[in-house]
């Protein structure tokens, strides 16, 4: 039943330009459990790929046995909503996920900037975009999941109710594994109401400091923006304040907001808007440039900014975003491999900032900076999970972050 | 105890913080399920990160079990002592290390409790968001443990939304952090496996959590209705109007009862009431609540009252936190549950909890979360009559399976602890299980750290006996997923 779905790998299946031997599809949850069971079996090499938007992220692999790939695994199980739950399996992309819960006035507040991304990659990377700023990261919003393991079994943690303590969390532990535990089957998520209305505020920005200072008013302010973002690209800051909520609510934190920024701003509504926070979330991704993720304390942004402005000495242009309410930072470094790197080590010997992972990175780079940085303090720990997870280490094997 | 041992902890702790006299053991010997008692060989409050990890040291070298207690408030014998094994009390490391306004985040060890970050960051115009109804007691270590949540975790989720890194001590000894005080730690989320593993992972040492900024308005209403299924329907028009509350919560007519007997809170007298509260900005605020307010009226509420200040809003949260507490005026013993229903069920399941109760003539008061559908029926009892202690756990029993037929969860924050583990074969697997065991025994191969709790020992112990151990819980579920 595996042999059926299984083929060859090619070119477009290479993983930083490593062709996997096989790929394969299996068609419904048993497949892939009895797919991971056979690979377990067979010490096979395997990477689990959704969409595979962001396949590259992780360590080189020395070898790739087998892809598994949820593309068949692509049903929208079901959307209570009343409830404001839905479940999906992990092949379902966020925009088809997004467009049928619209449904019925629902959403998965989360930012995706790739087409294509699923639910189990963004689950697996816990990836987020500018909307964490109210609604957190994937982790937040996951209330359930099943999981298909490398023994053969299906096993699932969480539910599909929002308030649920009972048993471990396994859906937490999946997140961010980078499918390092095992493969995703499917996932439940809390959903939101889409609001009624929206509009955002837009302010630029040259100098660090009044950013700094403009964006410590907003936060101490009792302005509950949706997201609330800043733009690096051109030696200039643009600071983004989307509000939603009912229409006269939204006008009304529209014009506070106005009033608290020392710099002069404009609204951006309807289409337009979309455009904005599109190029938001994308930006950081254009071009083939190295992307670092990286973190901070909000409050230590006038320290970013002079950090940036290294950055932006060292390597050129740089393109930065950041999600500034909670310190959550994407940088884009064009320039050669060199330059890159250099900048990697910045950051990382930077007091001012933590957490620094180089998401998309060339092969080169990847010789020069280990992606993940240094171990986490509680990495026996995480290694004796995979250990039980993953007995034959075969899953993501060599490509981290366990 | 051996005495060498004891002397050993005694070294750690100092003398004056190893309590050995039953009289002193006393106190430790339950949480606040009282049912559940076991008296420990010893309790050690250490008093610092380092003694705690000393102490576990000592445990896993000799192989003694230990258990980790915040101030015992909770609620399913979590805190449970085993025998022959050690409590490490936590009340001792109760310090508030850091407070940070400006990047809204506070530092504090595990006996911290969870009012004091609130009472710590409100001058500033902060507040911690999880607010169990033991707030004013309960340790915010606990907390984490539980994942607690509290009236106002529709909005604003609960304690696993709020930690952003931890200290602790893994029950191998080794002292190590989780999370992480900057976001987008790398790897997979081991904080979120920590909190609400109910200290059967790690014991904790010291907690990071985010502060929120007050809201520019609050606004509270308390509705009466005439029957429970009116004033469910005005919670789901409510949401289904696109509104998240920051509470819905709703209370029947006993526990309004037992709320009036106790704190007189001045609720008027109803079948069901419903407390909505919102927040936000004023602007939204005002907007919303009048829509709440319309909605209510039209699902029938009889009266609607709107607090006009703080100090009436205060009222009405205090009725309504009370209600636990205030049985004890109307019953001589409760027992409390806390499953959990998908909220478009609540009206089929408090149906059936209420023929329940008719069918063993128990009173069951509810007072629930309604936002989120975590009951917490409380089943009225009197144990000096014979049979209706077991009558009461049978019944608690029954309205579990309710919650798991109807797709939702046996607890929904008081945690599954030694009170409910025999009923989690009801909603997971024994492959489910079979994965939590061996995730557990991945991290405390031994089994020392907190045994007993969270995973049923179905060989043992023997599983609650009855229909319900057969029914098709999975086919159920599957049942809804298609």
């Amino acid at each position: 039943m595996i042999a059926a779905s299984m083929r060859q790998g090619s070119a477009a299946d290479a993983v930083d330009g490593v062709v996997p031997r096989q790929v394969v599809e299996p068609a419904d949850p048993n497949e892939l459990a009895a797919t991971l069971q056979a690979a377990s079996r067979d010490k096979q090499i395997t990477v689990l790929r959704g969409g595979g938007t962001k396949l590259g992220w992780g360590r080189t692999p020395a070898a790739i046995d087998l892809i598994v790939s949820t593309a068949k695994l692509n049903t929208l199980l079901v959307h209570r909503h009343g409830d404001m739950t839905a479940t999906a399996h992990a092949g379902v992309t966020l925009g088809q996920f997004n467009r049928e819960l619209a449904r019925h006035g629902q959403w998965l507040p989360i930012d995706s900037a790739f087409d294509g991304a699923t639910i189990g990659g963004i689950v697996a990377t816990n990836d987020s975009g500018p909307v964490r700023h109210r609604y957190g990261t994937p982790r937040d919003l996951l209330i359930g999941v099943t999981m298909a393991l490398t023994d053969g079994r299906i096993i699932k943690a969480g539910g599909h109710v929002v308030k649920n303590v009972a048993g471990y969390d396994l859906g937490k532990l999946a997140s961010g594994s980078f499918g390092t535990f095992g493969a995703i089957v499917d996932a439940t998520f809390k959903l939101l109401p889409i609001p009624q209305a929206s509009a955002t505020v837009e302010a630029s920005y040259v100098d660090g400091d009044v950013l700094a200072q403009d964006v410590m008013k907003v936060s101490t302010s009792q302005l509950e923006p949706m997201a609330f973002d800043v733009m690096l690209e051109g030696g200039q800051y643009r600071l983004r304040l989307l509000f939603a909520s009912s229409p006269e609510a939204v006008s009304a934190q529209v014009e506070s907001a106005q009033r608290l920024l020392s710099r002069p701003s404009t609204v951006v509504t309807g289409e337009p808007e979309m455009d904005v926070w599109v190029d938001q979330v994308r930006s950081p991704w254009a071009g083939t440039g190295a992307v670092i993720r990286f973190g901070w304390l909000p409050a230590k942004l006038a320290d970013i900014t002079t950090l940036m402005h290294d950055v932006q000495q060292m390597a050129g242009s740089i393109v930065m975003c950041g999600r500034v309410g909670t310190g959550a930072g994407l940088m884009r470094v064009d320039g050669d491999v060199r330059t890159q790197a250099a900048v990697v080590e910045r950051l990382r010997s930077s007091v001012w900032v933590g957490n620094v992972v180089v998401l998309r990175a060339s092969h080169d780079l990847k010789q020069h900076v280990d992606v993940w940085g240094p171990a986490a303090s509680a990495a026996d720990a995480a290694r004796a999970l995979k250990g039980m997870f993953d007995p034959s280490g075969i899953l993501n094997a060599g490509r981290g972050p366990i | 105890m051996d005495e060498r041992l004891v002397e050993e902890f005694c070294r750690i702790a100092g003398t004056e913080n190893v309590l050995r006299e039953p009289i002193k053991l006393l106190t430790y010997e339950c949480d606040a399920l009282p049912h559940l008692r076991q008296m420990p060989a010893l309790v050690v409050l250490p008093g610092s990160a380092a003694e705690v990890q000393a102490v576990v040291r000592l445990c896993a070298r000799e192989g003694v079990p230990f258990v980790a207690r915040g101030h015992g408030t909770g609620l399913s014998g979590g805190a449970l002592p085993v025998p022959g094994g050690v409590v490490i009390s936590l009340a001792r490391l109760n310090r508030v290390l850091d407070v940070d306004i400006p990047n809204r985040r506070v530092t504090v060890e595990p006996g911290v409790t969870n009012l004091e970050i609130t009472k710590q960051v409100a001058p500033y115009g902060y507040y911690y968001a999880p607010d169990p109804s033991s707030q004013q007691v309960c340790s915010i270590g606990g907390n984490v443990a539980e994942n607690s949540g509290g009236a106002h975790c529709l909005k604003y989720g609960f304690t696993v939304h709020h930690v952003l890194a931890v200290e602790a001590v893994l029950p191998n000894g080794e002292l190590v952090q989780i999370g992480s005080p900057l976001p987008d730690a790398p790897g997979p989320d081991l904080l979120g496996l920590i909190v609400g593993s109910e200290g059967t992972l790690a014991v904790v040492t010291k907690v990071i959590v985010r502060i929120l900024r007050k809201p520019e308005s609050v606004q509270t209403l308390l509705a009466a209705f005439n029957t429970i299924s009116e004033a469910g329907a005005a919670v789901s028009d409510i949401i289904g109007a696109g509104i998240i509350p920051a509470a819905v919560e709703m209370m029947d007519a006993v526990a309004i009862r037992a709320a009036e007997a106790a704190v007189h809170p001045n609720f008027p007298p109803a079948d069901t009431i419903l407390i909505v509260e919102l927040d936000g900005p004023s602007s939204e605020v005002r907007e919303l609540f009048a829509v709440v307010e319309d909605t209510c009226r039209r699902a029938g509420a009889t009266t609607v009252e709107v607090a006009p200040d703080d100090t009436q809003r205060m009222r009405i949260w205090k009725g309504r936190k009370a209600a636990f507490a205030a049985m004890g005026r109307v019953s001589p013993n409760y027992y409390v549950q806390d499953g959990v229903v998908p909220r478009t069920k609540l009206p089929e399941v408090l149906g059936r909890i209420a023929a329940l109760s008719q069918r063993s003539g128990l009173p069951i008061g509810n007072v629930f979360h309604a936002g989120d559908g975590n009951l917490h029926p409380l089943i009225c009892y009197d144990e000096r009559i014979p049979g209706q202690a077991t009558l009461a756990e049978e019944v608690a029993g029954e309205i579990l399976t309710y919650c798991v037929e109807a797709g939702g969860s046996i607890t929904g924050e008081h945690g599954v602890g030694a009170d409910k583990k025999d009923y989690m074969p009801r909603m997971f697997s024994d492959d489910d299980l079979d994965v939590m065991q061996k995730l557990r025994d991945a991290i405390d191969p031994r089994r020392l750290c907190n045994p007993g709790k969270v995973l049923p020992t179905p060989r043992l112990c023997g599983e609650v006996p009855g229909p319900y151990r057969q029914h098709p819980v999975e086919a159920a579920g599957l049942a809804d997923r298609f």
